[in-house]
């Protein structure tokens, strides 16, 4: 029996979202997905084209047979430690400040009230996760025994799976107010057991248990059963979340509710700065107040004001980092590999990672007051602000190297990474320094130059860590040297990154000259 | 609650006549080593006006938000009309009208207004609407969306907003800011029906005239509560001068 105030709560929304479908152009919509299926048929089709569809050798099957489902567990459990993080801090429901300012203090069960949220949420990501599930499985099933209808069901079944165990985790955690420290550790635990399982060619974690069901057409007995136990899991995962949804904090929820209309507003502006420190707010991710190492007083005060930056990192930043430039380090390999097109990913995972190295850099273009008042040229400033990020980054190409060579069993990934790390490093330094600096209502009015100057430095950086890979990989298909290859493109990424660092260093002195 | 057309008030709300309609013990709350407020005790009863008073960042809205059960109290607890802060109950009892006004900015003040006056139980909401909007001077913005009002009518809408619903306990944070005399004048008008009716006002405050208005003063410093009494001018100044004194003091260090 629904009471006088939720009957209120209905009608209210009834309303609103019947206002909303009055406003929209239809005609504007069916463009956006016309456009949009002609994009997707063409990337698939160029994906299509770029994979190989030789059939798995047997002994390979039986490797991916036994180690895949664990590897994916690790995936998923990472994924539901990011969902327990983001529970904790009043994720994943975005509210409307006046939802909770009305609604949820109003007299009436929080959790009637929150839950058609948490269904519409759950609802888009479950079809885009059984829709991404279905492509992959679209290209899976010319390469592995089974029927494409398995592949392709099956992968659907479990992309919209995954999400639902996400987002389930993260609600449980915001609805039941575990604390950060908790959920953290709850969701290290789930990770490290899914790392013991594929240590011990097991499967007893429930991620593990889910990862069975992305390779189901490959297995039987036991392990089908296990799938469905990960199937069952994933759903109790979601259905406690919803039902315990209305023991949300609302000071979270409040705190989370400005955040994310700030986002979303930073977002549609291309805003990527800004978006960058929104995100790290709805994490609650702060500095350490004691640095993991103290620099004594010096001389070079921009470096060092760099490096202290860096080494204020919070935990949460430095594993992010570290997870970014290992998953970069396999992906690569799985480019070598299974794929060229997964070339195109190590460079995104690492340009993501440099835009929190760059943060010193950043900050100073965030406060151009200040750096006004400094004794010194404010394009050499920034030219000089650039030198620690450079360092960071190198570091972080290596790292990236080391786990392609650990992951391959080869030391070409090495060799080859070594090479690549410092012109890697800086050229990277130089697209997130771009990226922090760029303006995004300069080109509001030419917002296709505005696309170009917002998306070059991903391009670029995309482009600057897979070439080398695909050249390298070519050169060794022909039985040549991969370092022949790496090594002019290391020295043209070289180059450019001097006359990146030159031009950054121009563009923030014109900026000081014309008083922006 | 107000007069006119009130279709909600005290006693529809059947609260015991005795309990206090707020009651905080040892309230705390601090983030990480900050401390927003400590320890503060303190009883609010029927037909009280309140002036809230201190110093920017002293802990003021803290209070009001930690009463209003949007903040959890890291110590101490707080009772609304005898029932937990934040609870069902709590909700039916306490108004709040924030420090910045807060809307549905894809739907009419009217419909805003109806929709929070359905989701208490307001039985004649049309005329509970009209009068509020007479009273403050938006008759004639009922249709408009927020985006279109000033500053002032935001801050009168969100007045309204508050007053709409029963309520027993009305916690306003700076809710005159922005508004031009007149309409202050019928914001003490309201609060003046509503304490008739038995509900309590606490008015967070730096202006004179709440000050004078109210009843009783509690003032609040760093986080303490520093002076629990009579609005006495002298009292009061001697209050804000110690405050004065000790911001001049903690700025020179």
């Amino acid at each position: 029996m629904r009471t006088a105030a939720e009957g209120a709560l209905v009608e209210f929304r009834r309303v609103r979202r019947r206002r909303y479908v009055e406003e929209l152009d239809v005609m504007e919509v069916l463009y956006r997905v016309y456009v949009g299926a002609i994009f997707a048929a063409i990337g698939l089709g160029l994906l299509a084209g770029a994979i190989n569809e030789a059939p798995v050798s047997a002994s390979a099957l039986d490797r991916i047979r036994v180690h895949a489902p664990p590897i994916i567990g690790i995936a998923i459990a990472l994924g539901l430690l990011a969902g327990l993080r983001s529970g904790s801090h009043g994720g994943p429901l975005a509210i409307e400040p006046a939802e909770v300012q009305y609604t949820l203090l109003a007299p009436l069960d929080r959790g009637t009230a929150l839950r058609p949220a948490a269904l519409a949420q759950l609802r888009i990501a479950a079809i885009g996760g059984a829709v991404s599930g279905a492509v992959v499985g679209n290209f899976v099933f010319r390469r592995f025994p089974g029927s494409p209808v398995e592949w392709i069901a099956g992968l659907a079944l479990f992309g919209a799976l995954v999400p639902v165990a996400v987002l389930g985790g993260a609600l449980l955690a915001s609805g039941r107010r575990l604390r950060p420290g908790l959920a953290a550790g709850a969701g290290s635990v789930l990770v490290l057991w899914s790392v013991a399982d594929l240590a011990f060619g097991l499967t007893t974690s429930p991620a593990t248990m889910l990862g069975e069901l992305a390779t189901l057409p490959l297995q039987h007995g036991a392990r089908v059963a296990l799938a469905a136990v990960g199937v069952v899991l994933a759903l109790a995962l979601f259905a406690g979340g919803l039902l315990g949804v209305g023991g949300i904090l609302l000071e979270a929820a409040r705190r989370r509710a400005a955040l994310a209309a700030e986002l979303r507003f930073s977002a549609s502006v291309k805003d990527l700065r800004t978006v960058v420190l929104l995100r790290r707010q709805l994490a609650s991710e702060r500095p350490r107040r004691r640095p993991w190492v103290r620099l004594g007083a010096g001389e070079r005060p921009i470096w060092r004001r760099g490096a202290q930056s860096l080494l204020r990192w919070p935990a949460v930043r430095v594993a992010r980092a570290l997870f970014l430039v290992i998953a970069a380090g396999a992906l690569a390999v799985a480019a070598w590999r299974a794929s060229i097109v997964i070339a195109a990913l190590p460079g995104l995972l690492l340009f993501i990672a440099a835009l929190d190295v760059v943060e010193p850099l950043a900050q100073e273009a965030d406060h151009p007051t200040r750096s006004d008042l400094l004794p010194l040229d404010t394009g050499l400033l920034f030219r000089r602000h650039l030198l620690v990020p450079t360092a960071g980054l190198t570091l972080l190409v290596l790292v990236a190297a080391v786990a392609a060579a650990v992951v391959s069993g080869s030391a070409i990934a090495l060799e080859v990474g070594v090479v690549a790390a410092l012109p890697t490093g800086f050229l990277l330094a130089c697209c997130a320094a771009f990226s922090a600096t760029n303006d995004p209502y300069e080109y509001i009015l030419s917002p296709q130059i505005g696309n170009a100057v917002q998306w070059g430095p991903v391009i670029v950086a995309v482009v600057a860590v897979g070439v080398p890979i695909v050249a390298a990989r070519a050169v060794w298909l022909h039985g040549g040297q991969p370092l022949s290859a790496t090594l002019p493109i290391e020295l043209l990424a070289l180059g450019g990154a001097a006359i990146a660092a030159s031009v950054i260093g121009e563009r923030m002195a014109r900026r000081a000259a014309e008083g922006r | 609650m107000s007069g006119g057309t009130n279709s909600g008030g005290v006693a529809e709300l059947g609260r015991a006549a005795q309990a206090p309609l707020l009651r905080a013990r040892g309230l705390g709350r601090s983030y990480d080593d900050f401390v927003a407020l400590t320890n503060l005790s303190l009883e609010v009863g029927g037909g009280e006006l309140i002036a809230l008073v201190g110093p920017n960042g002293a802990g003021k809205t803290t209070f009001l938000t930690l009463a209003a059960g949007l903040l959890e109290p890291t110590s101490g607890a707080v009772e609304i009309d005898g029932a937990p802060a934040g609870s069902i109950p709590a909700r039916r009892a306490l108004s709040y009208v924030p420090d910045t006004p807060v809307f549905y900015e894809d739907v009419s003040l009217g419909e805003q207004l109806g929709y929070v006056a359905a989701l208490h139980g307001v039985e004649r909401i049309e005329e509970r609407i009209a009068f509020l909007l007479e009273r403050l001077g938006l008759a004639e913005w009922e249709d408009a969306l927020p985006g279109e009002f000033s500053r002032g009518m935001r801050q009168k809408a969100s007045i309204a907003l508050g007053l709409v619903r029963p309520f027993s306990l009305l916690l306003a944070d700076e809710p005159l800011d922005g508004l031009d005399p007149p309409s202050r004048e019928v914001f003490f008008e309201l609060v003046a029906e509503a304490r008739a009716a038995g509900a309590a006002v606490v008015i967070s405050t730096h202006r004179p005239d709440v000050i004078a208005a109210a009843s009783r003063c509690l003032g609040i410093r760093e986080g303490r509560l520093v002076y629990d009494g009579a609005p006495d001018p002298a009292a009061i100044e001697e209050f804000f001068e110690y405050t004065v004194a000790d911001r001049a003091a903690a700025d020179e260090r």
